[in-house]
């Protein structure tokens, strides 16, 4: 079963990043770095991606002609996605372990986040199997 | 230049959307057509729909590092309902897609225009971060 484990914060929260220093930004690169060649060895790797930063994000919709029109003011509140991984588990508790051993990545002064990760299942293979 | 267009729509606590059998099929046969067209232009690097908001798990570590399981959200939380990461020439052309996507078929076969986020992908870690 693939699952999605998605990584969101707010823009204020992504910007507490660039007051990191060097050594604890290494310190959780490095951690994350090590979840994934964990993941590579046990075949259960999919995929990951990181996300430009939320100043870049653009909403867009669809004009009556079909014309995107696009729009980048976000309330303050609003959670962007900073990253994901895709994995391929036998079951959504594995996913939940994998998801806990991010959120325990460690942030400033190597203190872990204990950021929370959202864990879902992909709808697109299931139905596809059928 | 690697796009995400994200759809957003999906609300806390909600299931299959309850449109006639009708819409639904639609709505699907246009996202894959979509997605037709992406492959064939060679712009589809992947496009996932997700499960609905009622399975969304959300996960953090505990002390020990073992995952604490969370499923209860706030109604006004924004769910990512699927994705597709493009690979596309201009961010011009990734709001072009966007439109299109915002423009499926909903109830009745009127276009949705519902909101798609569109972001630039990392192929790192910012360089500021390393």
């Amino acid at each position: 079963m693939k699952y999605i484990l998605l990584m969101s914060g707010t823009r204020a929260g992504v910007e507490t990043y660039h007051a990191w220093s060097k050594q604890d930004i290494e310190a959780h690169m490095a951690v994350l770095q090590r979840i994934n060649q964990d993941l590579t060895e046990s075949g259960e790797f999919v995929a990951t991606q990181g996300l430009a930063e939320p100043r870049d994000a653009k909403v867009v919709r669809g004009e009556k002609n079909g014309f995107p029109v696009t729009d980048g003011i976000f309330p303050e509140s609003k959670e962007f996605l900073l990253g994901y991984w895709v994995v391929d588990v036998p079951n959504a508790e594995r996913a939940y372990v994998i998801a806990g051993r991010i959120s325990s990545a460690p942030g400033p002064g190597g203190k872990s986040t204990n950021m929370p990760i959202e864990v879902r299942r992909f709808a697109t293979h299931e139905s596809k199997s059928r | 230049m690697k796009y995400i267009l994200m759809m957003n729509t999906m609300r806390a606590g909600h299931g299959v959307p309850a449109w006639p059998q009708k819409d639904l099929q639609s709505h699907i046969a246009f996202m894959m057509g979509l997605n037709k067209e992406l492959r064939e232009s060679g712009e589809l690097v992947s496009a996932e729909g997700l499960s609905f908001p009622d399975q969304a798990k959300l996960v953090r570590a505990g002390k020990d590092g073992a995952p604490v399981t969370d499923g209860v959200f706030p109604e006004s939380k924004e769910f990512l309902a699927g994705y597709w990461i493009v690979d596309v020439d201009s961010p011009e052309r990734a709001y072009v897609i966007a439109a299109k996507a915002s423009a499926a078929p909903g109830p009745g076969g009127a276009p949705l225009n519902m909101p798609i986020e569109v972001r630039p992908i990392m192929s790192g870690p910012p360089p500021e971060m390393l």
